[in-house]
């Protein structure tokens, strides 16, 4: 049968209602190929039975994708007069059971997702009905949220495969009207005025495209359609065509007529074969009505459509490559002008736009130029479809209203990174566009906004990445794509990226110089401006974009050595190594600790870690935070192995062994001198490493025991300080002097000592409070929390009365607290923001309140209230709610009006500390604005020369192991001043342990160390976990998986360096 | 028709026709603009690069090969920019393959050479890629050696637009691109080759070569199209 009138368009969309609302039940379910690689074609199958089996009288379906692609498979349920129900995640199993209620008039409403009551295809309205008010709508479900579909107007609702149904919802219907039009200028002057732009990535208007090719004369003109996506990451073009390939073949119909053109050709992708057979079937249906081929429907409008395989060339996307192809040539770009409106495919006048583009045209026909214009922004009009994956929770295709900020598009769509991680960039555009760091996710996505950055939009890929991604890998990686994907044929794409491919790739293996950094921009920015075709010029854009917004990144990977994501495997030994800040080689020691080798063990664990007791009780673990065996149950508890070996060596008769041990390590005396300022754990760290060395150190420290924080904040029942004190002796007799009661600033001159010593490290750290800035908190009743833990370590503990509140989330927090209700108190920690959000080790957490601590979130305070007599009262606090996205994704906590008032005798302020800077600032030390001492963040000199700074000093308030880390850093560049070498790896040495692998993850489920009661914590500052028994330390030691043992990197490096 | 244009390159006024390129008008009127890809007589490809220009009011560099003059157009052929981007790129080339110019048939004769030799490139601060090209020795009378090649196919044109034979081709893409003939058999076996020699006339270093010459030794005659051109105009 032939279309020829509106009549008989009337008549097939009545054919096609009574299959989209037959009258009963229909179950659609998504058959994109997203959907059949998540087994949708298994649910298909097990709904066909079920079907069968329980002779249901049902319609069941094939339909396209409805793009929450997380959710997949998706199965729409629609009853007869009730609402749309979208099922997410359908195993086969479940089909009895659906089958079941729907031949009982219901749905299994547990599983559903969402419920559509009305849709708007934008060529008509469907209304399904109403009912299940339990059912969330589809707009309620944060994914939904704020989308917009019109591209995806029919996407997963109706049977890609049966035109009848794209025409029940209006399908060709716009086009139909178009060729009543007595002028096709007419449509170009629409299209204009929809101020539609090309979504192939460019953003030009495609009105004004078009006009150039109606303008063009020629026997034959072409009108092309680019579905050669290629960018990494994107797929909204496949699924566009999978789910709804009739809205192309309409737009292109429409195109087509507009300009005069005869002849359509799909250029799609050879590597999309569902797409590839839906489109032919789309093809072959339209031309079986007489909608494709001569004298379409009645008029003398005729028209052709080809579809061709393209053969996977990025290349291609360019369109003057993408017509080398099609003429059967190799696909390379050549100059424009001229321009394929001028001279395309066969020298004849052609258009190309891009699938999504000519999606919208029917929309824009059917709803009038000026309607479309009004969606999104004045100059980026209509709706975009994203591709949203990588770190996301909610990946899948969204469609969005141009100008929407990509906070909305990231956090309140994608739901944020998964695993609670922090998103730390967003690529778009694929390889030729660039990474937008998370501090600019207020930027509206829209052609003008994205340059302005640096990226492009594209063709709508969203790749998110986490703290766990290396920006300047992410970048390797899309130079390494276009690299091989470049054609060849101009000098600046061709060999410019082989070297800037070079120049990252020996970054990435920690070879570079900085020159190689200064090539490496430069070579981007000629490759840029010099490139023949867009693939060259738009190359360089993630290198730029990640130079622009991530420079510290590549200078930690040229200046530290370092890949803080632990993603250059070839800069560190393990991943949990990588992310320890004292670099311990932790699969050795789980290794010698295995093979019985325990002095070996407690060698390599001093060797790297001059506080091994101490910081296995309190470090924050980052390393577990990488450990690979968490992907197979839990990583594995290293820091408590690391204490079980030292408590054991401490503790035994072995201390003198390991001691001898290091000191037969230690370099001759060089006879230089330094000076250390402050014993905490940075300035013994410093201290230790330079005795090491053969330097004569002297530590000053300004109170009577050496150990800062660790002696005086630290609770005991977390930190023994018997232990701590054979900790610090150990250091003492590897040759560290100390001199207590010596105060920078009061009896002690750096001055003085720097005119004295060769080089001065201070470490002097952050021991005053910050005042949280309200009313009352300056007088008796409110404590910082370092002042009230050290005078609670002093053994002269203040009166607290019975009731305490601790204002803050971190570690100083929950130590207060818990000290608190060591005193007897009853506590409530205030925070203002979630219990996520809280820096605090989340277990320390668990204590306090397994220990009955009350937790109060999203409270800020506003004043202390008091009794006349002046005793506190309380603390009134102002409700806080989430409000927007912050830089690090946490949501900033904004005040509401309700106030609450926490009744207490005591107060303590955690809300962070600072450094003293009165005595840097007398000695001409430069400090930032917070206070901290400025100082390189890889050698630590200051701006006076032979004195270094480190520890909290530099880097704020952080934890034990970080601290340390810049002290070991310090002596390390200390020594190579001092000595004019690089003298630590040799210092550290190597040990030879077995390569041992297994096939299967060894050993069983982790082990916790034994912890105290929570019931006899009470009044008790008696240590809480007791550490590892020697079965439970081997037992950890055997889970590990050994990630330290790779094959040779030259296999590895080769690939990335073909000749 | 020719119809005049006047323009102006780096502030001095010349005359062109409207159908020239800025590089020919440039050439006419003796200004220098560096090229490797463009021959007198051969399509434009504008795949080399040396001889991008600004333009005034046009943002981005244009390849002075590929655009035409225009009247009132004011060319700026030496601003710092495009110089350093040539020499860029002539260090890029050095780098790619194998140019050891005491060892060439062309040295001393090579367009290569003596474009660093004038913009005064004297060493490379790129890493050399030293990529292994066998010599492709099979043809009775011509060398073909890719380690001198900077794929700038004006064989290929010379081939396919003036002799009519299509012997050459470019292979491969991106860094791995390489000059073939035929479908990459040995040129000696090649069976629509004529041995014309107009690939090594054209070929601005010494990767086609005729045989027996030693370092230095070759010698090729320049613009050799229009003659061949004009020849065929007057039907002879």
């Amino acid at each position: 049968m032939k279309l020829l009138d509106l009549d008989s368009l009337s008549d097939i969309r009545k054919i096609g209602m009574g299959k989209l609302l037959p009258g009963k039940p229909r179950i659609g379910v998504g058959l994109g190929t997203c959907g059949i690689g998540n087994g949708a074609q298994a649910v298909f199958a097990a709904l066909e039975r079920a079907i069968g089996a329980a002779g249901l009288d049902a319609m069941l379906v094939p339909v396209g994708c409805f793009g929450f692609c997380a959710a997949e498979p998706l199965v729409s349920v629609h009853l007869p007069g009730r609402p749309l129900v979208l099922l997410d995640r359908v195993r086969p199993e479940e089909a009895p059971d659906i089958v079941a209620a729907i031949a009982a008039h219901t749905i299994p409403e547990s599983r559903a997702l969402c419920r559509i009551e009305d849709w708007d295809h934008f060529t008509s309205q469907t209304h399904f009905g109403r009912g299940f008010p339990q059912i969330p709508l589809w707009r309620d479900i944060p994914f939904f949220h704020g989308q917009k579909k019109i591209v995806l107007r029919n996407c997963g609702l109706i049977n890609p495969s049966d035109i009848e149904e794209y025409i029940a919802i209006g399908g060709y219907h716009a086009f139909y009207h178009a060729l009543q039009k007595p002028n096709p200028l007419e449509i170009i002057e629409e299209v204009k005025r929809s101020k539609l732009r090309g979504r192939g990535g460019a953003g030009y208007p495609t009105g004004t495209k078009w006009a150039l090719l109606q303008k063009a004369e020629a026997d034959i003109k072409y009108v092309i359609c680019n579905a050669d996506e290629g960018d990494p990451g994107a797929y909204m073009n496949r699924n566009e065509i999978e789910s709804d390939p009739h809205m192309l073949l309409e737009g292109m119909l429409i195109g087509a007529f507009a300009t005069g053109a005869t002849e359509g050709i799909v250029y799609l992708r050879a590597e999309y074969p569902l797409a590839v057979e839906r489109l032919r079937r789309a093809v072959d249906e339209a031309r079986a009505l007489g909608l494709i081929g001569a004298n379409i429907l009645g008029t003398r409008f005729c028209f052709e459509m080809k579809l061709v395989e393209g053969a996977g060339a990025f290349v291609c996307g360019e369109e003057t490559a993408m017509i080398a192809s099609l003429e059967g040539r190799a696909g390379r770009p050549r100059p424009r002008p001229p321009f394929p409106a001028q001279r395309g495919l066969w020298g004849k006048p052609t258009n190309i736009n891009n699938v999504e583009t000519w999606c919208n045209i029917p929309v824009i026909i059917a709803r009038g130029g000026a309607w479309f214009a009004e969606i999104g922004t004045s100059n980026s009009s209509g709706t975009k479809v994203f591709s949203l994956v990588g770190k996301i929770k909610n990946t899948g295709l969204v469609e969005m209203p141009l100008g929407s900020p990509l906070k909305r598009i990231v956090y309140d769509i994608g739901g944020g990174a998964p695993s609670g991680k922090r998103v730390k960039a967003v690529q778009t555009g694929g390889p030729s566009g660039g990474c937008i760091p998370a501090s600019l996710f207020d930027t509206p996505v829209d052609y003008e906004a994205l340059a302005g950055i640096g990226a492009i939009m594209g063709s709508g890929g969203m790749v998110v990445m986490d703290e766990d991604n290396c920006m300047v890998d992410v970048a390797r990686y899309f130079v390494e794509f276009t690299h091989a994907e470049s054609c060849g044929k101009c000098i600046p794409c061709r060999v410019d990226l082989d070297q800037a491919l070079r120049m990252l790739n020996r970054i990435t293996a920690g070879q570079a110089t900085d020159q190689d950094l200064v090539d490496l921009e430069e070579l981007s920015q000629m490759i840029k401006e010099c490139s023949l075709c867009g693939l060259g010029q738009t190359a360089p854009n993630p290198v730029l974009t990640t130079l622009r917004h991530f420079r510290h990144e590549y200078e930690e990977h040229l200046r530290a050595k370092r890949c803080r994501a632990g993603i250059c495997e070839q800069m560190f030994l393990s991943p949990c190594e990588n992310s320890c800040p004292l670099h311990m080689r932790i699969p050795w020691f789980l290794q010698l600790l295995k093979e019985g080798r325990l002095e070996d063990a407690a060698e390599l664990v001093w060797l790297d870690n001059p506080l091994p007791a101490s910081t296995g009780r309190i470090c924050q673990h980052p390393c577990e935070n990488q450990c690979r065996r968490a992907g197979v149950d839990d990583a594995v508890n290293m820091r408590e192995v690391h204490r079980y070996i030292s408590d054991v060596v401490l503790e035994g008769d072995m201390l003198d062994g390991v001691l001898a041990r290091l000191l037969a390590r230690k370099l001759p005396a060089t006879g230089r001198r330094v000076a250390v300022v402050g014993a905490g754990p940075s300035g013994l760290a410093a201290a230790f490493y330079l005795a090491l060395f053969g330097h004569a150190v002297t530590v000053y420290e300004s109170r009577e025991e050496a150990g800062g924080m660790l002696r005086y904040a630290l609770p005991e029942y977390r930190l023994p300080k018997a232990m701590l004190a054979k900790e610090i002796r150990a250091i003492e007799r590897l040759g560290v002097a100390f001199e207590f009661n010596r105060t920078l600033g009061s009896n002690l001159s750096l001055d003085a000592l720097a005119a004295d010593v060769d080089a001065v490290f201070l470490a002097i750290g952050t021991w005053k409070g910050h005042a949280a800035g309200i009313t009352g908190e300056d007088a008796p009743g409110v404590w910082h929390a370092i002042g009230f833990l050290e005078q609670v370590v002093r053994a002269k503990p203040p009166e607290m009365g019975r009731a305490v509140v601790v204002v803050g989330g971190g570690n100083a927090a929950i130590d207060s607290a818990r000290t608190c209700l060591r005193l007897g108190c009853e506590v409530t920690i205030v925070y203002r923001r979630d219990r996520r959000d809280m820096p605090a080790i989340s277990a320390e957490v668990d204590d306090a309140l397994r220990e009955g601590a009350r937790l109060e979130l999203f409270y800020t305070p506003l004043r202390v209230v008091r009794e006349a007599d002046g005793r506190v009262a309380g603390l009134e606090c102002l409700r806080t709610k989430p409000g927007d996205y912050d830089a690090s994704g946490r949501r900033t906590p904004v005040s509401t009006n309700e106030k609450v008032i926490f009744p207490c005798n005591s107060i303590i302020m955690a809300v962070g500390e600072r450094p003293d800077a009165a005595p840097l600032r007398q000695s001409a030390i430069q400090v930032r604005e917070n206070d901290t001492a400025a100082a390189d963040y890889v050698t630590y000199q200051t701006n006076r020369p032979k004195v270094y700074a480190g520890g909290d000093l530099v880097t704020g308030a952080s934890n034990v192991s970080s601290t340390m880390a810049t002290g070991k850093a310090a002596a390390a560049a200390i020594d190579r001043q001092l000595m004019h070498q690089d003298r630590m790896s040799a210092l550290l040495g190597t040990f030879e342990i077995a390569p041992e692998l297994s096939v299967d993850p060894p050993g069983g489920p982790r082990n916790e160390s034994a912890h105290l009661p929570a019931d006899a914590r009470r009044g008790s500052f008696a240590e809480v976990a007791a550490g590892f028994t020697p079965d439970q330390a081997i037992a950890e030691c055997v889970r590990c998986l050994r990630c330290d043992v790779k094959e040779t990197c030259a296999a590895h490096a080769a690939g990335g360096h073909r000749a | 028709m020719k119809k005049p244009v006047a323009l102006k390159f780096d502030g001095k006024q010349v005359q062109a026709d409207e159908n020239d390129s800025v590089l020919a008008a440039a050439r006419a009127n003796g200004i220098f603009i560096p090229s490797l890809c463009y021959y007198t007589g051969l399509s434009t490809v504008g795949a080399c690069r040396l001889c991008l220009v600004e333009i005034k009011g046009v943002p981005r560099l244009l390849s002075a090969c590929v655009t035409k003059v225009a009247q009132d157009m004011e060319v700026a052929t030496a601003t710092p920019k495009v110089v350093r981007y040539r020499r860029m790129m002539l260090e890029l080339l050095f780098a790619e393959r194998n140019h050891v110019c005491s060892f060439c048939v062309a040295n001393g004769q090579c367009e290569l050479q003596a474009l660093a030799q004038r913009l005064g490139v004297v060493h490379t601060r790129y890493a050399y890629r030293y990529p292994r090209y066998q010599l492709d020795a099979s043809h009775p009378k011509f060398l073909h050696d890719s380690n001198r090649c900077i794929l700038c196919t004006r064989c290929a044109r010379v081939c396919e637009e003036v002799e009519g034979a299509r012997t050459w081709n470019v292979m491969g893409r991106g860094i791995h691109s390489d000059m073939m003939t035929d479908l990459n058999q040995p040129w000696g076996e090649s069976p629509t080759c004529t041995t014309c020699g107009k690939c090594v006339q054209v070929c601005p270093t010494g990767a086609l070569a005729e045989r027996g010459v030693s370092a230095g030794e070759i010698r090729k005659r320049e613009n050799i199209l229009p003659y061949i051109e004009s020849m065929r105009a007057s039907g002879r």
